[in-house]
């Protein structure tokens, strides 16, 4: 514990020799699918109103709610605006004609010019990035989530915040070492309840021991169950395994369910106390050196965490390189990830 | 032990005895108001671990049958200074769901061979119904294992249809799934 204080004394509060980085959803990173339409140009501007109604009863674009119908050519001196006539798969022979749109054979007195073709986005953006390539095909709505933005240029979390994750990160690594020394894995995890600053438990990877499956998460989770009046394993073989009882809170109070980095609609924290306990790891962060394997990031999903942040990657890891378990659709369960939070010294600590 | 032979896959009729007693024991935890999935493990015609999920007992989310059963194996094994990986390899383990993500990825770190199950998994399934973990390409995740699945399926469908009506009469009937 002593070099651990001293440590944290001579550090210059603000400089940190890693960044954390979140794990996001393909969804988020993935590049702007785009899908061929038919557009037209208005040439009366008057007409803008009447062609919205027209076309909307014609083709109302319902899987398409984020376009926006119409819009303004700025650069074009012929016409004003542009409008979405439909997609291209709504015409079967992919021959569109304004008489054919406009059976009272007015087609020139509407005010539309020739239909030409365009790509306009598929999807809704999800992040600001998404959004500024999408608006390059044709204008589309974008409810920006500020925390995906700010986590995506590395701003989420500030300089006191980094503090602290680095002394949970700092007593993982601690006791890793600790296994490490006694034959195990050098995989160290912390659980913290955020709400309070607490550590609620602390493990180290025992898969070398007797049981094969006891990794450093698979630990802390047990450990949690036995602080919680529960558990499964026995642990006294590892003293520098250990967890903090939790007393019965008086209402809820100590438990953050915290705000979820990404926006979903997660039925999964109903239910969160149990006799006034907390659902298992519900609420809860979990500091881990090296990035889960499979089980593990499913025990997590079971557990019901609420962030994750790993140091470094694993060739099989499931938060991230293989898999991102926690960002799985199907799955009831959805909580955030966070790489690179003392990736150098981790990367030591596996060499 | 040097007892020779290599692993040998059961037979219909032993697949379906082994489900018996798997059923059995989804009854249990069913009886003791936890998520009604029962699993045993056969080691050369002998059963080695036979579990239910007690995830509410032990108040630890990882307690699901196969994890409860792989641990008395474990013990079998240490009770007789048996070699975990030899038996392990050549153990099937006969379960009434199909194993969720983070008991197939423990069963490929065990190296067993053949999972036998009922039904699917639909919410959390490790065998194809969410994630393949069973036979994807994992170096470091031990070895991939086969799967057979649709033993007494329709009888492990009730049991958990039978959990879920209990703990929430409202439940829409199309809810009704495996929430383990
Ligand atoms: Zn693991
Ligand atoms: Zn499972």
């Amino acid at each position: 514990m002593e070099p651990q204080c001293k440590k944290r004394k001579t550090r210059t509060l603000g400089t940190f020799t890693w960044e954390v980085m979140p794990v996001l959803s393909d969804e988020k990173l993935c590049e702007v699918e785009l899908v061929e339409a038919f557009a037209a140009p208005i040439i009366n501007k008057k007409q803008t109103s009447y062609l919205i109604k027209q076309l909307a009863s014609l083709y109302p674009l319902n899987n398409l709610p984020h376009i926006k119908r119409v819009r303004t050519c700025r650069d074009k001196s012929d016409h004003p605006l542009e409008i979405i006539i439909c997609l291209l798969r709504d015409i079967p022979n992919r021959k569109l004609s304004l008489s054919d749109l406009f059976r009272e054979g007015k087609a020139d007195g509407i005010g539309l010019g020739e239909p030409f073709q365009v790509k306009i986005p598929a999807y809704q953006p999800l992040t600001r990035f998404q959004f500024e390539t999408a608006s390059q095909h044709w204008p589309t709505t974008f409810r920006e989530n500020k925390q995906v933005t700010d986590a995506l240029q590395g701003h989420l979390f500030n300089t006191e915040e980094k503090a602290k994750m680095q002394t949970f990160m700092e007593k993982a690594i601690e006791v890793a070492n600790f296994g490490k020394k006694m034959g195990m894995e050098p995989v160290g995890a912390v659980i913290v309840n955020p709400a309070t600053d607490e550590i609620v438990a602390v493990g180290h990877d025992c898969r070398n021991g007797p049981n094969p499956l006891l990794h450093a998460v698979m630990v802390c989770i047990d450990l949690v169950a036995y602080g919680q009046g529960g558990g499964a394993f026995n642990h006294n073989k590892y003293p520098y395994c250990y967890f903090k009882t939790v007393e019965s809170f008086p209402g809820d109070y100590a438990i953050n369910i915290g705000k979820s980095l990404l926006p979903s609609d997660d039925r999964s924290l109903r239910g969160t106390t149990v006799n006034g306990l907390p659902y298992i790891c519900t609420g809860y962060d979990l500091y881990v050196s090296r990035e889960p394997c499979v089980m593990c990031a499913m025990a997590l999903v079971h557990s019901r965490i609420r962030r994750v942040f790993y140091a470094t990657p694993s060739p099989d890891g499931a938060l991230g390189t293989k898999y991102k378990i926690h960002t799985k659709k199907d799955l009831n369960h959805h909580y955030d990830v966070f790489k690179g939070l003392m990736e150098d010294e981790c990367q030591f600590l596996l060499s | 032990m040097g007892e020779g032979g290599g692993f040998r896959p059961p037979e219909q009729h032993e697949r379906e005895q082994w489900m018996e007693t798997a059923l059995s024991m989804a009854k249990e935890a069913l009886e003791n108001g936890e998520v009604p999935v029962g699993c045993l493990m056969v080691y050369r015609n002998e059963i080695l671990g036979q579990g239910r999920n007690e995830v509410n007992e032990t108040k630890n989310a990882t307690r699901h049958a196969e994890m409860v059963a792989i641990d008395q194996v474990l013990e079998w094994c240490h009770q007789r200074d048996r070699d975990q990986k030899e038996v392990f390899e050549q153990v099937v383990l006969y379960v009434t769901v199909e194993p969720c993500i983070m008991c197939a990825a423990a069963l490929r770190l065990l190296n067993i061979p053949l999972v036998v199950y009922g039904c699917e998994n639909e919410r959390f399934g490790g065998c194809g119904s969410v994630l393949n973990i069973s036979k994807d390409d994992l170096q470091q995740t031990g070895t991939p294992f086969q799967c057979i699945g649709g033993y007494r399926a329709n009888e492990a469908v009730e049991l958990l249809k039978t959990f879920y009506k209990a703990e929430n009469p409202n439940a829409p009937k199309s809810k009704v799934r495996k929430k383990q």
